[in-house]
């Protein structure tokens, strides 16, 4: 009797397997699967199985490996970039891949009427992009040509070495033009879709799941493994990981930050370092903190080790700095936890024993993680420098009005790089960028990342740690707490072809059951 | 009777133009916006946006374009879903809700019902007790704690029950018994209690004194006389209660992973889709006000002692 | 709608006497054991909550980081901690032997923790606490915290409460009374009430009294007014309409009763079961849609937290620290409980009708 229920269950469970070969709780419901208007994470993550530029990422380092392209050349300025398109690189529906078809892509990115968030990506690096994006130039004037069927140039603003890697984002795929004018804003539903990646898309139930299945018109199906993947929507990070633990979901995207002290304790618990930093903004025009040294007492004053040793336990790791370490470049910290000197700062500035200091509220946007960390450091502050803070949570959206707006003194605040390089996280704090919401503003430190624009090699990694030394070891603009972690749970005794890796995106295409 | 129906139903098209009007102009007066995100976009990219979605029009300009759109039943484009329309979303995530909704409620009214007849009967006695105890603990605990909890019990431990998932999954129609049991509490909660209350008042009333003076048997009593006026509060409840159960609860939905529209209508908010909420808002309230006019009709049948005049 | 005068209710010799109403309600109330229990602990609570910066407990703020996630116990904190951590570094060797080796630091840490432990215990003050709900993330007291919450949770449903009665049930009283257009125009605006986004609203609202350096607790407090009196409404409507024909009502107004008295004198009282009943069951909404609309920034502001926010973050915790969940849940059911029997017996005490059965 017992032996029958087992064949029984052994039996339901080769069934189950064979219907899927991959679930994944995907986090969310995906925004967009199209590559010209996907913005997060979750949509990009299905965008990587139905859709391939001229380079993938990398599953182990991030960095890009030939895709669409199956080499490329290089000016000696460094400032144009030529991609060899695969002979037998074929669209989902049997056309062949042609330069055009990126040429198509990119300016279809960049058309204002397109409205892409990710333009930015293209108009950072390829010349009379940005003009051609704001409606002051013509989609001639881009640096973008087919020269034949299979080769294309690109004319950049200035060596950026980092281009030919940064051409596996999202931003930089090609479109179908004969699907897009044929359906319109419908061309990513499923039948309609065309795409250049290892997967079609089979199905797209809203708020539910996307099913995907292997293509079998594309270059390398041969080293396509898995037959579907099914990227579930569920948003619901504890009722995820219960679907993991009962073997329901293969993949969970991020984890149940809750439940850690179980979750670290698990050989499928997944964690690498993360392209990105979580730090503390200050506005640097509002009293009390255009006073360095009121910054630099705030910076002393929060022990970031032992937030996460004793808080966060999720791989985070500590920082004084803002750009993580790489090849090339050391990053330049500010003041490190130290209560003697944060005190003296904090007299330096006119308030000694935290004596007179102004009323403050940290604010942060609504979400656990963020409050523990907010408490943390308001505890922080009043033992190591006698100053009571008020908390506020606010919500998302509101949030990040309130930010924009400068109208703060003292809030959380997040930055993950787009690409592997110092700039992605730096360019943030130039004067006037959107994104600097700290207004700080140093002639020098412009004149700095404007300088490593035209340089290159050491020269220019040197300019850019030039940059945040006067950023954060000069001006201390800002209080950095740590750089994320990319948090996973799956089996990789399991699953092969899935690394760790620094920006997080795991390319479907290599993905295999061992 | 009928006088008063047309007047009523009349009603509704002022309600729904008022509700529509604010609502559009609260959604824009909501600070941040539908393009809003961490990395902000740059301002060019920004009025982009916002010329593809008529948003650098005069406001006045903007409502009354959508006004014609809305009469021609046409929602618009979804701001933050941006290969979908808002039509297209509704639609596809109104009808689970619907269905998980009508169950839960179903389920509630029947027990709701039952359990307050028998508590009515047997009043400070063990059953009642034992069945207001019940209710009351159904109302107290949260859906986010009854949830999980079934989840931990049937779905991981037990493993009786998938733990969440939809009927497009491979378990089909068991997926709706976790989220449909939890959806119910409190509704059956509210329903037995109400219900209880309310049929304790009509067994002492003139009315059922009469009928039981008569000599009609005690079945005919309770089942045409006091059941008819007992339910009255249920039913004056059940107006925003329907209207609340089949569009969706954040909740459940969430914790169930249902595709339903509640979990869309809390995302769309937060991420100030305005057309996505205006859509969701519109269907919302149709339902709601429909169901209220449903309920005040429905009172004249329930209560021999109504009479619109 | 004939019915036999004879038997009509006694409702006339209570309104003589208004005051033996509340004292026979009273003498009934204090018969009912479940009640009168309910009322003591309701007054305990009340009282503990009002007294609360008098009693001494450990401050809800106070983080002792050796200290975070200890279990309910009447041991000293020192020792619960170290049996906690002494645990945790027997797991983690066994994970490390196992071959994950990524947890090797994790686990030289957690050593050294046992030994800064140990030395700690009869050094540092701080581990002869006791915490008999155990302490939460950061090592604060959840003790303390829920007696903290439990403050601003029945301050809410008071709140909720007394604005679903006075709003609610006046509009639905004229409503359902008076009827014809003022019925209509009432009755949609509450319609309306019901169709604006909500959420909007309230973020809206925090966006507005947004001020450095303070939080927003009288927002808060106007955020669940707003929306808590609207379904009581519609309620108490249809109980008046059911009424207003009544023979009783129907004598009132030839004896010259005027509109109000009419509603307050004869109708509502009438209405009193429902309400009640629909008030306490409604003050559990109350409570936890705080805990919503502190998800919206419109809150008390951590580290002060609230039952709901209580519950709410301990639900996410109870499968490895259920005392979190249940030190704040069980207070929060006990004192449901008990408004809600309290509910009950007034109902039972007031009920015009049973008066001259008891």
């Amino acid at each position: 009797m017992k032996k029958s229920l087992f064949v029984v269950l052994a039996l339901l469970a080769v069934f189950a397997v064979g219907a899927q070969d991959l679930i994944i709780a995907n986090g969310a419901e995906p925004a967009s699967l199209d590559p010209a208007l996907m913005t997060d994470t979750t949509s990009s993550n299905i965008g990587f199985a139905l859709n391939e530029g001229l380079m993938v990422y990398d599953p182990q380092t991030s960095k890009g490996i030939p895709a669409m392209a199956e080499s490329y050349t290089t000016s000696p300025d460094g400032t144009v970039v030529t991609f060899k398109i695969r002979k037998n690189a074929l669209w989902s529906d049997g056309t062949p891949v042609k330069a055009q078809d990126f040429v198509y892509g990119w300016l279809r990115t960049l058309n204002p009427e397109t409205a892409s968030e990710y333009a930015y990506m293209l108009t950072m690096v390829i010349k009379g992009a940005a003009a051609y994006n704001d409606g002051s130039g013509p989609a001639s004037d881009v640096g973008v040509k087919a020269l034949d069927d299979k080769t294309l140039e690109v004319s950049l603003v200035g060596p950026a070495a980092y281009f030919p890697d940064m051409t596996a984002h999202h931003a930089f795929e090609p479109a179908p033009k004969w699907a897009i004018d044929k359906h319109g804003s419908n061309w990513t539903k499923p039948g309609n879709y065309v795409g250049t990646g290892a997967y079609i898309l089979k199905e797209w139930k809203p708020q539910d799941y996307v099913l995907v299945e292997r293509n079998p018109k594309y270059w390398d199906a041969k080293n396509v493994k898995l037959k579907s993947i099914k990227y579930l929507a569920s948003d619901n990070s504890t009722t995820n990981y219960k679907m993991y633990k009962a073997g329901a979901v293969d993949w969970q995207v991020g984890i149940t930050v809750d439940l850690i002290d179980e979750i670290m304790l698990r050989k499928d618990y997944q964690v690498s370092a993360r392209f990105g930093t979580y730090y503390l903004s200050v506005n640097n025009t509002r009293a009390p903190f255009d006073n360095v040294n009121v910054r630099k007492a705030f910076a002393a004053a929060i022990d970031k080790t032992t937030l996460i040793d004793k808080v966060l336990k999720g791989g985070q790791i500590p920082t004084d700095a803002f750009t993580p370490a790489m090849v090339g470049y050391t990053p330049q910290p500010g003041v490190g936890y130290d209560p003697a000197a944060a005190k003296k700062y904090l007299a330096d500035a006119g308030y000694p024993d935290g004596k007179g200091f102004p009323p403050l509220t940290y604010i942060y946007n609504t979400n656990e993680g963020h409050k523990k960390i907010a408490e943390y450091i308001q505890q922080q502050l009043k033992v190591n420098l006698g100053i009571d803070i008020i908390l506020q949570n606010m919500e998302w959206n509101a949030f990040l009005d309130m930010r924009a707006k400068h109208d703060f003194f003292f809030v959380r605040h997040g930055w993950i790089g787009d690409y592997l390089d110092p700039n992605t996280m730096l360019d943030l704090f130039i004067t006037g960028s959107g994104n600097n919401d700290g207004l700080y503003s140093n002639p020098k430190f412009d004149a700095a990342i404007r300088a490593a624009v035209l340089a290159t090699g050491d020269a220019r990694m040197k300019l850019l740690m030039e940059a945040e030394n006067l950023l954060l070891t000069q001006d201390q603009a800002f209080i950095p707490i740590y750089h994320y972690s990319n948090q996973d749970m799956i089996d990789t005794d399991k699953w092969g072809g899935w690394f760790p890796n620094p920006l997080g995106y795991h390319p479907p295409k290599f993905i295999y059951k061992k | 009777m009928s006088k008063y129906i047309i007047r009523r139903a009349l009603s509704l098209i002022p309600t729904m133009f008022i509700i529509v009007t604010l609502s559009f102009f609260l959604v824009r007066f909501a600070p941040g916006g539908p393009f809003s995100s961490e990395k902000k976009v740059t301002e060019q990219v920004l009025q982009n946006l916002l010329k593809k979605y008529h948003m650098d029009e005069p406001l006045g300009k903007q409502y009354l374009r959508y006004l014609g759109d809305v009469l021609r039943g046409d929602f618009g484009p979804s701001f933050r879903y941006r290969d979908s329309t808002v039509n297209q979303l509704i639609s596809q995530t109104l009808p689970n809700s619907m269905l998980l909704g009508s169950i839960a409620l179903s389920m509630a009214l029947f027990a709701g019902i039952s359990v307050g007849i028998i508590s009515a009967l047997k009043q400070n006695r063990w059953q009642d007790y034992l069945a207001m105890s019940f209710a009351v603990v159904g109302i107290s605990i949260p859906l986010f704690v009854i949830g999980p909890i079934l989840q931990l019990i049937l779905g991981l431990k037990l493993r009786w029950l998938p733990i969440s998932g939809w009927i497009t999954s491979r378990d089909g129609l068991k997926t709706l018994i976790l989220p449909a049991l939890t959806l119910s509490f409190p509704y059956f909660a509210y329903i037995a209690r109400l219900s209880r209350a309310s049929i304790l008042e009509v067994l002492r009333s003139d009315y059922v004194r009469t009928a039981r003076a008569k000599g009609l048997s005690e079945r005919v009593v309770i089942g045409k006389h006091v059941l008819k006026g007992g339910l009255l509060p249920v039913v004056s409840y059940l107006g925003p209660a329907f209207s609340g159960i089949i569009t969706g609860s954040l909740v459940v939905e969430s914790v169930f992973a249902i595709p339903g529209i509640g979990r869309v209508f809390v995302q769309s908010a937060l991420n100030r889709d305005y057309t996505l909420i205006m859509g969701e808002v519109i269907m919302y309230s149709l339902i709601l006000v429909t169901m209220n006019f449903v309920v005040d009709i429905v009172y004249g049948f329930l209560d021999p002692r109504i009479s619109y005049k | 709608m004939s019915q036999n005068l004879n038997s009509a209710v006694n409702e006339f010799n209570q309104e003589m006497k208004p005051v033996s109403l509340w004292a026979d309600a009273w003498k009934r109330l204090r018969r009912n054991k479940m009640a009168l229990v309910s009322l003591w602990i309701v007054g305990f609570y009340a009282l503990v909550a009002i007294a609360a910066p008098l009693i001494p407990l450990h401050d809800y703020r106070t983080q002792t980081l050796s200290h975070t996630n200890l279990r309910p116990s009447f041991k000293p904190a020192g020792q619960i901690a170290l049996e906690a951590v002494e645990a945790q570094a027997i797991l983690l060797q066994e994970r490390v032997d196992a071959g994950v080796e990524s947890l090797k630091p994790n686990l030289e840490r957690t050593l050294r923790e046992v030994e800064s432990l140990k030395a700690a215990l009869d050094t540092d003050p701080a581990s002869k606490n006791v915490y008999i709900f155990g302490t939460d993330y950061l090592g604060r007291d959840m003790l303390a915290k829920t007696i903290y919450g439990a403050r601003i949770s029945m301050m809410v449903g008071l709140i909720g409460t007394f604005t679903a009665v006075l709003v609610g049930v006046i509009i639905g009283a004229i409503s359902g009374y008076i009827g014809g257009w003022l019925d209509n125009l009432l009755m949609r605006f509450v319609d309306i009430m019901y169709g604006l986004p909500y959420m909007l609203i309230v973020i809206i609202l925090m966006a507005l009294f947004r001020k450095e350096g303070q939080s927003s607790i009288v927002i808060l407090f106007v955020g669940i007014a707003l929306v808590s009196w609207l379904t009581i409404a519609r309620v108490v409507r249809g109980q008046i309409i059911s009424l207003k024909n009544s023979e009783f009502v129907e004598a009132a107004r030839s004896m010259g009763a005027g509109t109000g008295r009419i509603i307050f004198r004869h109708l509502l009282p009438n209405a009193l079961g429902i309400i009640i009943i629909f008030t306490s069951l409604s003050l559990p909404s109350f409570i936890m849609s705080e805990s919503f609309l502190s998800f919206l920034g419109l809150g008390v502001s951590a580290p002060l937290s609230s039952w709901g926010s209580l519950v709410s973050e301990g639900a996410n915790t109870m499968e490895l620290y259920p005392w979190q969940l249940l030190a704040p849940a069980i207070e929060m059911t006990i004192f449901l409980f008990c408004m809600n029997f309290l509910g009950d017996g007034l109902r039972d005490a007031l009920d015009p009708q049973s008066k001259n059965r008891t």
